[in-house]
């Protein structure tokens, strides 16, 4: 079990999506200098979001891409 | 000459509203990767993922006017693009009160480090017990409602401002299904880890 610090951990989201304000911030980061635990977790966090953005990436088809292409307005005559 | 004037200047303007319709359409064409990103996790399948943005693309080029110029068009084109996904017969319904969640954020590493043999393993190592498979699947189990901010926040990288816009929601509601959804997803992940 980890450290058992649950204010750091209910920091843990804010804190990445950077909504926290500068003092709670600086609190945040005195705690992850003094716990490795919790920043081993808050690094786990991070790099989770990264691996889920590209592990459920699926580039679009070509086929689409044409298809999307075809619904542009007609050229206007010159 | 009297008659050719307000002919000039309407041709012109035509000519205008042609160059800004066609400047419209390059630009919604060039994002289109990053909303078929989006679109494809909003949804169970390719195929509608691929029938949606055929809509959205359709409905987008067909009521360009609508459009403010300078604003977020790749916003402008997802909002248009979870309104036919809601029309299309998920209504949004409202949420019953769900019980809380017993886990908390850490609960996820706390379970991943469990299956590891090693003392105080790294964090990449923990990652490891996840596959690629698993993130698909337990992001497509998490309740519509959740997942759509999900989505729009950690996929699409909108911002919390964004995703309330797009989705017609408050603030404080994207907040909060942010929170659960991570939550929700974490404990399909932590189901599907792999424990060999």
């Amino acid at each position: 079990m980890g450290c058992g610090c649950s204010d750091c951990e209910e920091m843990m989201q804010p804190y990445m999506d950077k909504v926290l304000t500068e003092e709670q911030v600086r609190e945040a980061q005195e705690h992850l200098a003094r716990c490795p635990g919790c920043e081993k977790r808050y690094r786990f966090e991070y790099k989770l979001r990264m691996f889920v953005r590209v592990a459920v990436d699926e580039p679009m088809a070509p086929e689409l891409r044409a298809r999307l292409a075809g619904l542009r307005s007609p050229a206007p005559p010159h | 000459m009297s008659e050719s004037a307000p002919t000039a200047a309407e041709s012109r303007r035509i000519a205008e509203e042609a160059r800004d319709r066609v400047r419209f359409e390059e630009e919604a064409l060039q994002l289109s990767d990053q909303v078929y990103r989006v679109a494809r996790r909003l949804v169970g399948s390719r195929e509608e993922a691929e029938d949606l943005m055929q809509d959205t693309y359709a409905r987008a080029f067909r009521s360009w006017q609508q459009y403010q110029p300078g604003t977020n068009l790749r916003a402008w084109l997802l909002r248009i693009l979870t309104n036919l996904n809601i029309d299309r017969g998920r209504r949004q319904r409202r949420m019953p009160e769900l019980q809380p969640l017993e886990e908390g954020d850490y609960f996820l590493y706390d379970r991943l480090e469990a299956t590891i043999p090693d003392e105080n393993p790294d964090e990449e190592r923990v990652l490891e017990r996840l596959s690629q498979n698993a993130v698909v699947e337990a992001l497509a189990e998490v309740p519509h409602d959740f997942r759509d901010v999900l989505v729009l926040v950690d996929i699409g990288e909108f911002s919390y401002a964004e995703a309330a816009q797009i989705l017609d929601i408050p603030l404080g509601t994207v907040m909060s299904r942010l929170h659960r959804g991570r939550r929700i997803l974490k404990r399909a992940l932590a189901e599907k880890a792999v424990t060999a």
